[in-house]
C-alpha cells in the first residue's frame, strides 16, 4: 500500500516508529496526517519517551516536551517529520 | 492524637513551588488554597486530575481544608474516571486545564494569583483523618480503593526524609517525572517537600533535555523523584545533567548497572524505595549498596510462614507484602520477585489472571491470555494476549480492550490465534503459554 503523498523522510520515521515501539503493523499504514497518539496509534507516554530517544539517536534532534510546539510536533507522522527536518544534525 | 500542620517548616515568603511561570510562595499558596476551598461544591470526595503539581496541591489542600477526600485515579482513562466516581457518589474532578469529563461534574482550579495578609492560620489535620484515596487496578476491571490517613502520608515523608538525610532548610528543589496521583508520586513530590520546607518543581519533565534544564534552575542543588525507565533514557542520551543532587526512583527495581552509571552520569547518589500502594513506601536502599532494603522509621515487616506483613502505627492492620521476601533478624530485607500471578509494567501493577478475566469479557472472546515476555530492549517491556474470538480482528478487541485495562497494559501485540495449548483438564500451564509466545515472536518477532 503507499501512503498517500509521503515523503522519504516521512516513510523512514514510519518505519522507526514501528520498530521502536513493536507496532506490528506496516508502516505504510501510518497515514501521515493521522493521529498518533491517543486516539490514532494509541501511544502513550513511555511511547513518546521510546520514540526520543529513537530521533535522537538515528537524527541527532534531542525533543524537548517544554517546546511550546510539543503538541504540534507529536500530532502527526507529517509534523514529527517536519520538525527533524528542521533540527536534525545527522 | 495530636493535629500536625499542612505544611512544614516554611518562612511566609519562601518558594514553595515553581516553573517556567516563576515561583509560588508559601504566602500565595495559602491564599489559593484558602480561596479554592470556599468555592468547592458540598460534596465528600473529589478527583484531583490536575496535570501541574502545584494546581494538585491547591486542589488537595482546599480539599482537606473541606474536609473532603481527595480520589487518585492511576489514569485519566475516562472509563477509569466514570468506575471510580461511581464507587464513590457524588465525586466531582478538579481539574486545571479547564477540560470537563463527560458524566462527571467537574470544577476548575482557579489560582487567585494575589497574596494574602498575613499572618494566616495554617490549617491543622488531625492525622487519622482519611485524605486521600489511591487505587490499585483489579479483578473484572474495578480499580481497588487504598485509603490514606493524613498520619500515614506525613509519617512516610518524615521518615523517608530522615532514611536520605534531608533536613529542613536544605532548601532542595524536587524535580519529578512521576505523576502525582500515582503514590510513590504523591508521597515523594507532594508530602516529601511540603514536610521538609522543600520547593518542588509544578511541571513534570518527560524527555532527557527536559529533566537538564528543569534541574539547571534549580536553586540550592536538586532532588531528582524518578523511575528507572527515565533514568535509563538520561543515560543513554549522552546530555549532561548539572551536578550537585540527589536521586530517588521507585515504581520498578532498578538493575545495579543501571544505577552505577546513573550515579555517575548525574554526579548523584541513586537511592530507591520500595513501596506498593496498598502500604505506601515501606523501605528504602542505596542501589549500589546491595540488595538488602531498609525499613522506613516505624516500620516492621514481619515474615511467617506463608507471608509476609507490613505493620505501622498508620496502617490500621498489617498489609501483605505483594512480592516475595526474606525478612533478615535486623528486619532488613531482600526482594526476590512478584508473587506468581503479578506483573508490573512501567511502575503499574496487575494480576495477569485479572486482566485473563477481562478479556472475557468482550463480546466474541471464547478465549484469551495475557503474557509478559522477556525484557528486550526497549525501556519497557509490554504485555502481550493471546485470543481465540472467531470472526474478530485484533484491531475491534483491542478497541473494546481499551474501555477495561489501562492503557499501560495494553497488549502490544494482541494476537488471534485458533485455540489456546490447554491441557485435558482444561488448565493453560505457564510453560505451554510461554512456548506459544517464543513460536510466535520466532515467527513474527523483532524482524520487523
Amino acid at each position: 500500500m503507499e501512503q498517500s503523498g509521503a515523503s522519504l523522510l516521512e516513510r523512514d520515521l514510519a518505519k522507526l516508529i514501528v520498530q521502536t515501539l513493536k507496532l506490528k503493523i506496516d508502516p505504510a499504514a501510518i497515514e501521515p496526517e493521522a493521529a498518533l497518539f491517543g486516539e490514532g496509534l494509541g501511544l502513550d507516554s513511555i511511547d513518546a519517551l521510546e520514540l526520543s530517544l529513537a530521533i535522537s539517536q538515528t537524527y541527532g534532534y534531542q525533543l524537548k516536551s517544554s517546546d511550546p510546539q510539543i503538541k504540534t510536533i507529536f500530532s502527526s507522522l507529517r509534523a514529527l517529520a517536519a520538525a527533524i527536518e528542521k533540527n536534525r544534525t545527522k | 492524637m495530636r493535629e500536625t500542620p499542612l505544611i512544614g517548616p516554611y518562612d511566609v515568603d519562601d518558594v514553595l513551588a515553581w516553573d517556567q511561570e516563576g515561583p509560588r510562595t508559601v504566602r500565595q499558596f495559602l491564599t489559593d488554597a484558602a480561596s479554592l476551598a470556599e468555592s468547592l461544591p458540598d460534596r465528600s470526595t473529589a478527583l484531583n486530575l490536575a496535570a501541574n503539581r502545584y494546581d494538585f496541591l491547591v486542589g488537595f489542600a482546599a480539599a482537606i481544608m473541606r474536609r473532603q477526600v481527595t480520589l487518585l485515579p492511576q489514569s485519566r482513562a475516562s472509563q477509569t474516571l466514570l468506575r471510580i466516581a461511581r464507587e464513590f457518589p457524588g465525586s466531582y474532578a478538579l481539574t486545571d486545564r479547564g477540560d470537563a469529563i463527560e458524566g462527571i461534574d467537574s470544577v476548575s482550579i482557579q489560582l487567585r494569583g494575589d497574596q494574602a495578609p498575613w499572618p494566616m492560620d495554617i490549617p491543622r489535620i488531625p492525622p487519622d483523618r482519611v485524605v486521600a484515596v489511591a487505587f490499585t487496578s483489579g479483578s473484572t476491571g474495578r480499580p481497588v480503593p487504598n485509603k490514606k490517613t493524613w498520619g500515614a502520608l506525613t509519617a512516610v515523608a518524615q521518615a523517608t526524609g530522615v532514611r536520605l538525610g534531608i533536613k529542613a532548610g536544605d532548601r532542595l528543589s524536587v524535580v519529578a517525572t512521576v505523576p502525582h496521583q500515582h503514590m510513590f508520586g504523591l508521597e515523594a513530590s507532594v508530602m516529601l517537600p511540603i514536610m521538609h520546607g522543600l520547593a518542588m518543581h509544578a511541571g513534570r519533565p518527560l524527555f532527557p533535555a527536559d529533566i537538564r534544564s528543569v534541574l539547571a534552575d534549580a536553586a540550592n542543588g536538586w532532588m531528582l523523584v524518578t523511575t528507572p525507565l527515565h533514568l535509563r533514557a538520561c543515560v543513554s542520551e549522552s546530555i549532561s545533567m548539572p551536578p550537585g543532587g540527589l536521586i530517588l526512583s521507585a515504581t520498578a527495581p532498578l538493575p545495579r548497572n543501571l544505577a552505577q552509571q546513573a550515579e555517575e552520569h548525574f554526579q548523584a547518589e541513586v537511592h530507591e524505595i520500595f513501596g506498593f500502594a496498598e502500604a505506601g513506601s515501606i523501605a528504602e536502599r542505596r542501589t549500589i549498596d546491595g540488595d538488602r532494603w531498609h525499613p522506613l522509621e516505624g516500620v516492621h515487616v514481619a515474615q511467617d510462614a506463608s507471608s509476609c506483613l507490613v505493620q505501622a502505627w498508620y496502617l490500621p492492620t498489617p498489609v501483605p507484602v505483594p512480592d516475595r521476601i526474606t525478612v533478615d533478624t535486623d528486619g532488613t530485607f531482600v526482594v526476590h520477585g512478584r508473587e506468581a500471578d503479578q506483573v508490573n509494567v512501567a511502575g503499574h501493577r496487575i494480576s495477569l489472571g485479572d486482566l485473563n478475566q477481562l478479556l472475557l469479557k468482550i463480546d466474541g472472546v471464547q478465549d484469551g491470555v495475557f503474557f509478559l515476555p522477556e525484557e528486550g530492549a526497549g525501556l519497557v517491556t509490554r504485555l502481550m494476549a493471546f485470543v481465540v474470538a472467531p470472526g474478530k480482528t485484533s484491531e475491534e478487541i483491542q478497541q473494546k480492550l481499551r474501555a477495561y485495562v489501562d492503557p499501560v497494559f495494553m497488549p502490544r501485540p494482541l494476537v488471534c490465534v485458533p485455540s489456546l495449548p490447554r491441557n485435558a483438564t482444561g488448565k493453560l500451564p505457564r510453560e505451554s503459554v510461554n512456548e506459544l509466545a517464543r513460536q510466535w515472536l520466532e515467527r513474527e518477532g523483532d524482524g520487523a
